[in-house]
């Protein structure tokens, strides 16, 4: 489903992903680990778009994605979260998820004031499957706070239910579990298992290793901007050049 | 040929003080990541206070004048940190920009008030130039040449040289690096805003001598070192120098093609020629997605 | 009475001005500081149109066209950076365009503006059609309201939002924020045209000294007053900081302090501003419910 062929970026002198081949094919829930600075969230750039790769090519459903803009890959169902939370800090809770929504016909302006009709059976289907997601997330009886004013662990809620609105055919989820409580953990996880039982790839930076070995069944693992081992989490464990890079940097103290 | 070499002569002059300019602005928006669009201001109330120091009661000659508004020049500096753009740096960015652009007005506007609208000069007679190898150049650009490398001078060495240089270049390159290595960053926005302030009271004065004053001078520069800015690229302080002497030489050279008017057109149309083509300036770095 | 209807035209003026902002500025989260542009083209086109003997309501839909038109073509450019470039690139636009209506004397007359712009003639002539031309802007100022209100509700409107909140995050689920921006400054820019065209044919002689960034401020602080991102916040606004701009003439003030009166009224604007985004950023009305 997702190709990487020899992508490669650095930033100044700094290799930040070197030559990084792999595939992804239909395997529900798929992990990428590897110690901080390895290059995860910057292949996670490169393949939504973020930033441009220098060396390589990408592939999502047989096409080519590498060059196109972000928003023309998101629309391929390809959908991303961010490392650090980003919901609209602004907009109420139900809006955050409205405005995910794939191919609004309210987005293009002559629609807005000659189309109303349509654009408001939309929006009404819309708002509908917002809630029905906001259940699913047990958020619905916050649907009209401002998003800003949520918890933490409700705003990682929130921007996983934001990529669900999208339709996603796979999802990035960069570090979905970073400083939640074990609680909302767990309400992540059965969501995050429930899409994967959809049909919707999965795709995520974890560093929460007994969660990778609990839900992935594959995992790829990165060292300084290369991939150095690819496997099942039991395999992953046990491979000496995984425990090497996570060791070598516990001798450095990080 | 004359005729171009001494356009591109006064265009050094005047990039010279351009440049003076620009350096507090790039440094500002290097150290605190925003673009202080009252930062013409300084510039004008350099000019205007060192216009009050030459007058009743005081008469000092401008080059004493020049001390004590430089000085002032510098508080008010700091006092737009203190006040208006330190309580709102971690807030909306919008906020803080909507702030610096109402300071800006009301600082022209205490100009007005104050010193009134019409033009006003030091009251130098105009001398005529002195023949240089063909080319005319007045006592006063000799002045306010010698004065703008002098600065620019030490501004190089406080620069390069000394600890404090250091900090202020390793704080605008990585605000958290710098952080991790020590440096406090009170002490450098401090000197982020006394060293702008200074250069752009500088610039105000020597650009002053030479044509004249009147409110409006804090934001037709404004717009000259933002062009420099965005040429040298964002943050970049040799960058900025280099602009600024590029725009002072572009629009001195502009005049020989368009008419006059335009003058201040040149900046404007390269800072869209850079928003277009090189966003990252000459040889700037500029972050991306975080 | 007369003058009471003077300052309510002026204010529904300021309304469908400040309306055309707040979608760019409240909505998109884009800090257009050049906006007095559009709104000088939108009255010189009417103006030029209207005094070469076309009807009226041609100049005023041309109007309406060419500052869209020009609203679109800085916008393309100017948006491609994120961050503080579009306020730069905005702010010397409306310097560059007034420096055009200053020089360009073969079609703008230049400083000396364009005298005898005419009313539409259903409206009947001075004072007598004054009552008119209330009822004119009025119902101009409640189709804009309601064109607006209906667009910022609409999907469309959200997906501004969601840009202004956070344009990674607009890209990530599929939207492209630089058309969406593109297309909030082209609306934008019509509506100020518009509101620039009525002005015209209101005040019936414009200068390029009516097109300055003191406008652009007065627009700003209509929107922020009145609340950024609300429909009704720009129309009260614009009320609130007209009907202070116009009360300060029937004041008693002695003709000696006369020339204070403008640039203390600029000092005011200017520290409102800093004061509303140090105190209450969000204005009068506020976007959101607790």
């Amino acid at each position: 489903m997702l190709k990487i062929d020899n992508v490669t970026k650095s930033f100044g002198g700094l290799m930040a992903v070197n030559d990084v081949s792999f595939q992804l094919d239909d395997t529900g829930i798929t992990g990428l680990v590897g110690p901080n600075g390895s290059g995860k969230t910057t292949l996670f750039h490169l393949i939504t778009g973020f930033y441009k790769l220098d060396r390589g090519q990408i592939h999502f459903k047989d096409k080519r994605i590498s060059g196109l803009a972000p928003h023309v890959i998101s629309r391929m169902g390809l959908v991303r979260t961010f490392q650090q939370t980003r919901v609209l800090p602004f907009l109420s809770a139900l809006e955050n998820l409205m405005a995910a929504s794939p191919g609004q016909t309210g987005e293009r302006l002559s629609s807005v004031f000659f189309q109303p009709g349509r654009v408001k059976l939309e929006e009404n289907n819309n708002r509908e499957r917002a809630m029905q997601i906001l259940g699913l997330l047990k958020l619905k009886s916050l649907d009209q706070h401002l998003a800003g004013r949520l918890s933490f662990g409700q705003q990682k809620l929130l921007e996983l239910g934001r990529v669900l609105m999208a339709r996603p055919k796979m999802i990035l989820l960069d570090e979905p579990t970073a400083g939640i409580n074990p609680t909302l953990i767990r309400q992540l996880v059965d969501v995050i298992r429930k899409l994967a039982r959809k049909g919707i790839q999965v795709f995520l930076i974890e560093h929460n290793m007994p969660l990778v070995a609990e839900i992935c069944e594959k995992v790829f693992v990165m060292d300084s901007g290369s991939l150095i081992f690819s496997g099942t989490p039991s395999e992953t464990r046990q491979n000496p050049r995984v425990i090497e890079a996570y060791l070598g940097r516990e001798d450095y103290g990080a | 040929m004359e005729y171009y070499a001494q356009l591109l002569l006064n265009g050094i002059i005047a990039g010279s003080i351009y440049a003076l300019f620009a350096v507090g602005l790039t440094m500002v928006y290097g150290v605190f990541r925003f673009i202080n669009f009252a930062h013409g201001e300084l510039i004008a109330w350099g000019a205007y206070l060192a216009l009050f120091f030459t007058r009743s009661p005081f008469y000092l000659p401008i080059y004493f004048a020049a001390l004590p508004a430089l000085l002032i020049t510098a508080l008010i500096g700091l006092a737009q940190d203190r006040f208006v753009f330190e309580p709102l740096r971690h807030g909306n960015r919008i906020t803080l920009l909507i702030a610096s652009i109402g300071l800006s007005y009301f600082l022209r506007n205490a100009i007005r008030l104050i010193w009134g609208s019409d033009l006003q000069t030091y009251g130098f007679m105009p001398t005529r130039g002195i023949d240089l190898a063909g080319l005319s150049i007045t006592s006063a650009q000799i002045t306010m040449m010698a004065a703008a490398i002098l600065f620019l001078g030490i501004l190089y060495i406080i620069l390069a040289h000394t600890m404090l240089g250091k900090s202020l270049r390793a704080v605008a390159d990585n605000m958290t690096l710098a952080q991790i290595m020590g440096i406090t960053i009170k002490k450098v926005s401090l000197a982020v805003w006394v060293l702008a302030s200074f250069f752009s009271a500088v610039g105000g004065v020597l650009l002053a001598v030479d044509t004249n004053l009147e409110p409006m001078m804090g934001l037709t520069n404004l717009l000259k070192a933002f062009a420099a800015v965005l040429l040298g690229g964002a943050g970049n302080v040799w960058g900025a120098l280099l602009g600024g002497l590029i725009i002072g030489v572009a629009e001195n050279l502009s005049v020989a093609f368009i008419s006059p008017g335009y003058k201040d057109f040149i900046s404007f149309a390269l800072i869209i020629l850079m928003l277009l083509f090189r966003p990252k300036g000459i040889f700037g770095i500029l972050g991306g997605v975080r | 009475m007369d003058y009471l209807l003077h300052i309510f035209i002026v204010s529904l003026i300021y309304a469908i001005f400040a309306m055309s902002l707040n979608l760019e500025l409240g909505f998109t989260g884009l800090y257009n500081f050049g906006h007095v542009a559009f709104f000088g083209i939108g009255a010189y086109t009417s103006a030029l149109l209207s005094l070469a003997g076309h009807p009226v309501t041609l100049g005023m839909v041309c109007s309406m066209i060419v500052s869209g038109g020009m609203g679109a073509l800085l916008a393309i450019p100017a948006l491609r950076l994120t961050g503080d470039y579009f306020g730069i690139a905005t702010l010397s636009f409306g310097e560059i365009t007034r420096l055009f209506f200053l020089n360009e004397r073969w079609l703008t007359k230049g400083p000396m503006g364009l005298p005898g712009i005419p009313r539409p003639t259903w409206i009947g002539e001075g004072v007598a059609g004054l009552p008119w031309f209330l009822i004119f802007c009025m119902l101009l100022t409640l189709v804009v309201f309601i064109l607006t209100r209906h667009l910022t509700r609409s999907p469309f409107g959200r997906a501004l939002k969601v840009v202004r909140e956070d344009e990674y995050v607009a890209q990530a689920l599929g939207k492209n924020a630089l058309s969406f921006k593109i297309r909030a400054v082209t609306v934008g820019s019509i509506l100020a045209g518009l509101a620039g065209s009525l002005w015209a044919h209101y005040i019936s002689y414009i200068s390029p000294a009516d097109f300055t960034l003191t406008e652009t401020i007065l627009v700003l602080l209509c929107v922020v007053l009145g609340g950024r991102g609300t429909n009704w916040g720009p129309i009260l606004g614009a009320f609130v900081i007209i009907f202070f701009q116009e009360i300060i003439r029937f004041l008693p003030i002695p003709a000696d302090f006369d020339r204070f009166v403008a640039p203390i009224q600029g000092m005011v604007y200017g520290a409102v501003l800093i004061i509303l985004m140090l105190k209450r950023p969000e204005g009068l009305l506020q976007e959101y419910k607790e």
